[in-house]
């Protein structure tokens, strides 16, 4: 029963950090899309886009808040793991453990990051708060505490689900994008 | 306690963690929080500073450039460019012995300056150089270790996202990193390739291989169009930010653009392994870019224990002489480079030094350049050698040992300690372009 639920939240928050994933892999291409625009009106049509930089900045915050859960899930938050890997092979049990010590406290900073930002967000929704030129063009805060609250939240779930499943598997490196598969591969 | 000492314990806790396996933005933050906490005993305003300083650093407009870059640099990988390059190298170097490890060289070089990343460097040219100069009988050991030493270019030619997260910590331009990342970069792999030859010269053994006398030149128009894509692609990144048309983040912006343009031409880009660049892309940004924000808060902590100040009035005091500081500087990396990765490094060490090169009267874009290139060393030396893990794993064959890598590198990373030095004392090598 207790098995059940847990993997049955845990595929909840992991379809959560993928979807989440997805939406700041569009704030990627949008990002790159509008700053084009802004440079071809600009120096094209001598017209530049009102709020750019405004955008710019939202989606800089959009993209980091909204993936980070997706890259600890994926195990891709900045580590030196060379000690771990190495104690790994002389005592998994004790390696496990200090792993989940390690992701329990991983667990409790990003709580405490949603904690302080959630009541932020409430403030924010609560005055309509923006920043930006008024007149020109403006942008609410409150998306932007959302995003950072709800971000840190979800990842410090996955924290927690990392430390009831203990699976993190010592690797050397973790790249997978630099695959050019047109290159030839050495036969071994 | 006084303030100084938990700022200073803090630091060495923060190195331990680190060493330990804790990922890095959380040791930074956690650690940094709780030492607040202590100095000022005061719960809720360590909590605050946590507040602004999450809320604060993501939101700097020039951070666009960490994605823009990484993922032109992704698009340009994917699109083959740096093959291209190494192959108009390798027909011009062929008939000169250590020939294709110049050529390694120079190609790791142009497509520099297209990529931000040494990994990316890295793993392209492992695929592409070192199975080519097996196949010519070079030492196994001097074909890994060429294209270890060659990926660390990647980060010091720009766009470079080291020179990036430089240039936030000091508070400089990013055009104005970039551009004095131009003439270091260009120096280095001049004193690879010179060190290539030196060691075939003298240590024939360790370099190995054999010329080739067929002269099969390649025709003009393969030439053209093997290397005007990342010409043009270079002239307009470069170009645009040296002309003052573009900020660095536009011109990231134009480059990833004209990148994806380039793939689509060459019919080199799928729809999955476009939006792969993307997902990547978002993953890159969101870990370096946490990494920032918790450095954030780790700065402000040290502002806090006074640590900075403490430490100039330390070496003030002393008299300690321009070299003595860099030398200790230099050391302090090359510690931290045995477990770290070159950000962290950069966010961890820049901090401490900062008000001292400031009240030297150093110009702080020179100090970027020789922590960049300084911290980079640590790419190349065991245990963690960042770039020699990338190519054992890229590289997929059990006879070509970590330690293997890690031997063949370490000329280069000796090569790039002497250019360092040179660096170190001519500071126009860095601010000429400026």
């Amino acid at each position: 029963m207790l098995k059940s639920t847990l993997s049955g939240l845990s595929w909840v928050a992991n379809s959560v950090a993928i979807a989440a994933n997805v939406a700041g892999t569009l704030t990627v291409l949008a990002l790159v899309v509008l700053l084009n625009v802004d440079v071809i009106a600009r120096g094209v049509f001598n017209a530049p886009l009102k709020g750019t930089y405004e955008l710019v900045q939202l989606s800089v915050v959009l993209i980091v808040f909204l993936q980070l859960a997706d890259v600890v899930r994926v195990d891709r938050l900045t580590r030196s793991d060379g000690f771990l890997n190495l104690l790994h092979n002389r005592r998994p049990r004790l390696t496990a453990n200090l792993r989940r010590i390690i992701n329990a406290v991983s667990a409790i900073f990003m709580g405490l990051i949603a904690y302080i930002m959630f009541p932020e967000f409430i403030k924010m929704w609560g005055t309509q708060d923006f920043f930006g030129v008024p007149g020109i063009f403006t942008v609410p805060w409150w998306p932007i505490k959302l995003v950072i609250a709800s971000g840190s939240a979800l990842a410090s779930v996955i924290f927690v689900l990392k430390v009831v499943s203990a699976q993190d598997r010592p690797q050397l490196i973790r790249a997978p994008e630099h695959d050019d598969p047109k290159a030839s591969r050495p036969k071994p | 306690m006084t303030p100084i000492e938990i700022g200073l314990i803090s630091v060495v806790a923060i190195v331990f963690l680190i060493y330990a396996g804790v990922y890095i933005p959380i040791a930074l933050g956690i650690v940094s929080m709780i030492s607040i906490w202590l100095m000022r005993d005061n719960f809720t305003l360590s909590l605050n500073l946590l507040k602004i300083a999450v809320g604060d650093s993501a939101m700097v407009y020039s951070f666009a450039t960490i994605p823009l870059f990484t993922f032109m640099g992704l698009i340009v990988s994917k699109a083959g460019l740096g093959r291209d390059i190494y192959e108009v190298m390798t027909m011009r170097f062929r008939r000169v012995k250590g020939g294709i490890g110049m050529a390694t060289v120079g190609a790791n070089a142009v497509f520099a300056a297209v990529t931000g990343s040494s990994i990316a460097s890295a793993s392209v040219f492992t695929k592409v150089s070192v199975p080519q100069m097996i196949a010519q009988d070079y030492n196994p050991r001097f074909a890994v270790g060429v294209v270890a030493g060659s990926s660390v270019l990647g980060m010091i030619i720009p766009p470079s996202a080291m020179l990036i997260i430089y240039s936030f910590v000091a508070e400089q331009s990013v055009g104005d990193m970039f551009l004095a990342g131009v003439v270091p970069g260009i120096m280095l792999a001049i004193a690879y390739v010179g060190a290539i030859w030196f060691m075939a010269k003298y240590t024939p053994n360790f370099v190995g291989g054999r010329t080739v006398a067929d002269t099969e030149w390649m025709p003009k128009r393969e030439v053209a169009s093997k290397t005007l894509p990342t010409l043009g692609l270079i002239t307009i990144v470069l170009g645009g930010i040296y002309t003052g048309w573009m900020t660095a983040v536009e011109a990231g912006a134009t480059g990833a653009l004209v990148a994806v343009v380039i793939a689509l031409v060459r019919r080199s880009m799928s729809l999955r392994g476009f939006w792969d660049a993307l997902l990547e892309t978002g993953h890159i940004t969101a870990a370096i870019l946490f990494l920032i924000t918790a450095a954030s808060i780790y700065s402000r902590m040290l502002g806090l224990a006074g640590l900075p100040n403490q430490l100039q009035d330390i070496l003030a005091g002393n008299a300690a002489s321009f070299w003595t500081i860099m030398i200790l500087y230099v050391l302090l990396m090359l510690f931290l480079g045995t477990l770290l990765d070159t950000a962290s490094i950069i966010l961890i060490v820049v901090p401490l030094f900062l008000p001292l090169v400031e009240a030297m009267d150093l110009s702080l874009v020179w100090f970027g350049i020789i922590t960049v290139v300084g911290a980079e060393i640590g790419l190349l030396t065991p245990p963690l050698g960042i770039s020699c893990f990338v190519i054992k794993s890229t590289l997929n064959d059990d006879n070509i040992s970590l330690k293997d890598v890690f031997m063949g590198a370490l000329p280069f990373a000796f090569v790039m300690l002497i250019v360092l030095f040179f660096l170190i004392e001519f500071p126009t090598l860095s601010l000429v372009l400026l």
